[in-house]
């Protein structure tokens, strides 16, 4: 049968979802709408090799126009305001209407925003898309003390590339420690450290209480009274997903489209995928809503899998990445569910990693390390997880024996 | 083919099934691997961005890089999953008595 397949979000999640659609449906027509004027493209080198020039706009890109069109997928640059999910319509502002049989709503995310006096809404900048680190690229050029408000993974980000262009770098972050809780204290800690020895400083525990525009630099004061003067503002201070368009329609909302573990939501032929989506996951028995790469991309696919009728569950095992100066941080499962925590290496050089079991089998682990040193072990981890195997603790905190070694073959 | 270019990597037994070791030869670096089937060499560098392939994971016929998960098939160093989208260079591989040469062009 011939369908109208429609993707909302040009983005990561769209683009894998559009491409495994085709592979198991060669006749519908398949349709992403995404209001960046650009075909997908990979957000992770936005706050790192593309700021620091390693990376060009070009490199960016999942997919080339030639890939498409050879699909047959059309991609159309559109921004879409409002739906219409009994009749299956989607409007655009200019009055452009797109029908579906099936959807697909892969949103994505969007920055949390400083409340501010309206006179310097412009004046504070956020990374989130291409135009974003254009802009944020070409303005740090002519600027050498720059502050980041917030202290998570992006902000964290761009405070290392900034560094590595030689500008001197403030981290303003709100809570006792950086990267969130769910980041083990002794690993953001380390973390922490490498940013200090690269000469940037952080400053935990404090709120803003008021920024000042002063002769086209700033002043901003801190709870504890103290001033900051700075002559760029970055704030990275987390996202929330893109949900808008859907507030006043039927689709079951909470933090994200909810979905079930074949990406369909509470309404019938609409999916969701990516960050947008708070998904059940059937390993962990709960709902979840993930930011990272890997899920936007596995999500995706899975989506595209049960929208072209192949009933397929999703049981990716989350992980993502974060690379800051030469270490590279990784994050496998879910670290928030743990009667027992394991500590496998105490020198960064090596690699650290936190694991954290539940009935002596491994529900998650963080690890970091400079680059290169914790990669094995944590996809390791992710496959003794997903096996549910009951892990030789031993084996886990001596780094001297190899992880492999518990893997039922 | 000249004989020069096959290159000693070392003995047989220095590298564990299914797993690999790094070999540098003047300013380049390689990762040559045991598998069930036989020994295979790749460059040692990831396709993506810097990073040794050394601390991979080697499972099956393929290679997955510590940094970001990009997984290469080590026989045609075909780049199998992103973030490595460039394949991966492969070099012949020879054993003679108990000795692993590689051949680099
Ligand atoms: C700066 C940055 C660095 C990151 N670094 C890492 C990293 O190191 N490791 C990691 O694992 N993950 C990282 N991530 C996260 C990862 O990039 C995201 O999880 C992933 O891009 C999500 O994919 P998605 O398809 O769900 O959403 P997106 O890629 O955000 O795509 C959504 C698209 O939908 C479009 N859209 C939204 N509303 C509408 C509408 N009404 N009409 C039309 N189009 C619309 C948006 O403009 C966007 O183009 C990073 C993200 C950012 C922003
Ligand atoms: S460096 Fe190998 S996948 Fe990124």
């Amino acid at each position: 049968m011939k369908n109208n397949i429609v993707i909302l979000g040009g983005g990561q999640a769209g683009i894998y979802a559009a491409r495994e659609i085709r592979q198991n449906d060669s006749k519908s027509n398949i349709k992403i709408l995404g209001e960046e004027n650009l075909l997908p493209y990979e957000r992770p080198p936005l706050s790192k090799d593309f700021l620091l020039d390693k990376k060009k706009e070009e490199d960016l890109y999942f997919h080339s126009s030639d890939v498409l069109k050879n699909e047959n997928i059309e991609f159309e640059n559109i921004s879409i305001n409002k739906v219409d999910f009994e009749n299956k319509k989607l409007f655009a502002k200019n009055d452009n209407v797109y029908s579906y049989d099936s959807l697909l709503i892969s949103t994505g995310s969007e920055n949390k925003k400083l409340s501010l006096d309206n006179n310097l809404k412009n004046d504070i900048y956020y990374l989130r898309n291409l135009e974003e680190a254009k802009k944020i690229k070409e303005i740090v050029s002519n600027k050498n003390k720059i502050t980041i408000i917030g202290g998570g993974f992006i902000g964290l980000e761009i405070a290392s590339s900034l560094s590595q262009l030689q500008k001197k770098v403030i981290v303003i972050e709100i809570g006792n420690q950086l990267m969130g809780r769910i980041i083990p204290k002794q690993i953001a800690d380390l973390v922490q450290n490498t940013h200090i020895e690269h000469g940037n400083e952080i400053i935990l525990n404090k709120q803003i209480e008021k920024i000042t525009k002063k002769n086209g630099d700033y002043e901003i004061l801190l709870n504890d009274n103290s001033l900051i003067e700075t002559d760029f503002i970055i704030a990275g201070i987390g996202s929330t997903p893109t949900v808008k368009l859907f507030e006043n329609t039927n689709l079951k909302l909470d933090n994200g489209i909810v979905t079930n573990q074949f990406c369909e939501t509470s309404i019938k032929d609409v999916f969701a995928a990516g960050d947008v989506s708070n998904f059940y996951h059937p390993f962990y028995e709960r709902n979840m809503r993930l930011e990272s790469y890997q899920h936007a991309q596995n999500h995706g696919i899975c989506a595209g899998k049960n929208i072209a009728g192949v009933k397929t569950e999703y049981t990716s095992i989350p992980w993502m990445w974060s690379d800051q100066f030469n270490l590279n941080l990784q994050l496998t499962g879910i670290c928030d569910e743990y009667d027992e925590i394991i500590e496998r290496g105490n020198d960064i050089n090596n690699g650290v990693i936190y694991f954290f079991l539940k009935n002596n089998k491994i529900r998650g682990a963080c690890g970091v390390g400079i680059i290169g040193k914790v990669g094995r072990d944590i996809r390791i981890t992710s496959k003794l997880t997903e096996k549910d195997t009951i892990v030789d603790k031993q084996i886990l905190s001596d780094q001297n024996l190899k992880l492999n070694k518990l893997i039922q073959k | 083919m000249s004989e020069e270019n096959w290159i000693e990597v070392g003995a047989t037994d220095s590298i564990e099934e299914e797993d690999l070791i790094r070999f540098d030869h003047q300013d380049k670096t390689f990762c040559v691997y045991k598998l069930t089937d036989g020994f295979y060499a790749t460059d040692g560098i990831c396709t993506h961005e810097a990073v040794h392939l050394e601390d991979g994971l080697v499972m099956d016929d393929e290679i997955e890089c510590p940094m970001h998960q990009g997984i290469f098939n080590i026989k045609s160093g075909e780049a199998l999953s992103p973030p490595a989208c460039e394949d991966l260079k492969t070099y012949p591989v020879k054993v003679d008595n108990d000795k692993i040469f590689i051949k680099i062009d």
